[in-house]
C-alpha cells in the first residue's frame, strides 16, 4: 500500500459541502499515517487565504477552519495552484500557514514519485 | 526566499539565459523544457522566473527530468542540461 495520498479540491464557499468533506477525508488520510497533500485549484484556492474559511460550517461536520487547522497541525500539506491564486487577485502574503504556492510540476512530482499517489477529487 | 549561491557573487558560467517574467505553472515548464532541449549536455541555462510557484516547481521539475539545479535564489535558477539517454 502506498504511503501518500492526495485530495484535489476545486471549490470553496460555492460548494461548502464538498470543501468540508474534502478536508474530512484529508484528515482521515493524515491520521492514517499517510503523507497527505490537499491540492487547491480553481475556486478552491480561496480557502488558502487567511480568514476565508472562518464561518464555513456544514451541518453534521466540524467547522471547516477547524478541519483545516487540525490537518496542518498533523503534518498535512496544502498546495495552492499559483495561476489560480493570482487570477483571483491574491498575493503570497495572504496564504495561510501550511499552504504553499506551487505550479503543475510540483503536483505531478507528488503524484508520480515514490511509487505514486492516489488522488480523490472534490 | 531560498539561500542563494549567487549572493556571494560566484554565479555559475552560463550558456543561455531566459527571462520568463511572470509566467508560471505548465506554461513555464513547457517552454523551459524547450529551452533545455536546445542546449548541449552539461551546458547551463540561467532562468529568471518571477512566479512564486517557481520556488517549488523548478526544483521539482529538475528532480523529475534529471536536469541539475546547480544553484538558485528566487527568482534566479541555474539549470544544467542532463545527458541524453543515448549518451549525447
Amino acid at each position: 500500500m502506498g504511503d501518500k495520498f492526495c485530495v484535489s479540491l476545486t471549490c470553496a464557499k460555492n460548494d461548502a459541502d464538498k470543501a468540508t468533506v474534502a478536508f474530512v477525508v484529508a484528515n482521515a488520510a493524515v491520521a492514517s499515517d499517510k503523507e497527505t497533500m490537499v491540492f487547491l485549484s480553481t475556486e478552491g484556492v480561496h480557502l488558502a487565504t487567511k480568514g476565508y474559511a472562518t464561518g464555513i460550517h456544514e451541518e453534521g461536520f466540524s467547522p471547516l477552519q477547524e478541519l483545516m487547522d487540525s490537518f496542518v497541525k498533523a503534518g498535512g500539506k496544502i498546495f495552492v495552484c499559483s495561476p489560480c491564486y493570482k487570477k483571483r487577485g491574491y498575493t503570497e502574503e495572504q496564504v495561510i500557514s501550511g499552504g504553499t504556492i506551487v505550479g503543475g510540476a510540483k503536483l505531478v512530482e507528488f503524484l508520480t514519485s515514490d511509487g505514486g499517489s492516489p488522488c480523490i477529487t472534490y | 526566499m531560498e539561500s542563494s549561491a549567487l549572493s556571494g557573487g560566484d554565479s555559475p558560467d552560463i550558456d543561455d539565459e531566459w527571462d520568463a517574467g511572470q509566467m508560471g505553472c505548465g506554461e513555464l515548464v513547457m517552454l523551459l523544457a524547450g529551452r533545455m532541449k536546445a542546449l548541449k549536455a552539461g551546458q547551463v541555462l540561467k532562468l529568471v522566473a518571477l512566479d512564486t510557484g517557481a520556488l517549488e516547481d523548478i526544483p521539482a521539475w529538475c528532480r523529475m527530468t534529471g536536469h541539475t539545479l546547480v544553484s538558485s535564489g528566487h527568482p534566479h535558477y541555474f539549470i544544467q542540461r542532463r545527458q541524453d539517454k543515448n549518451g549525447r
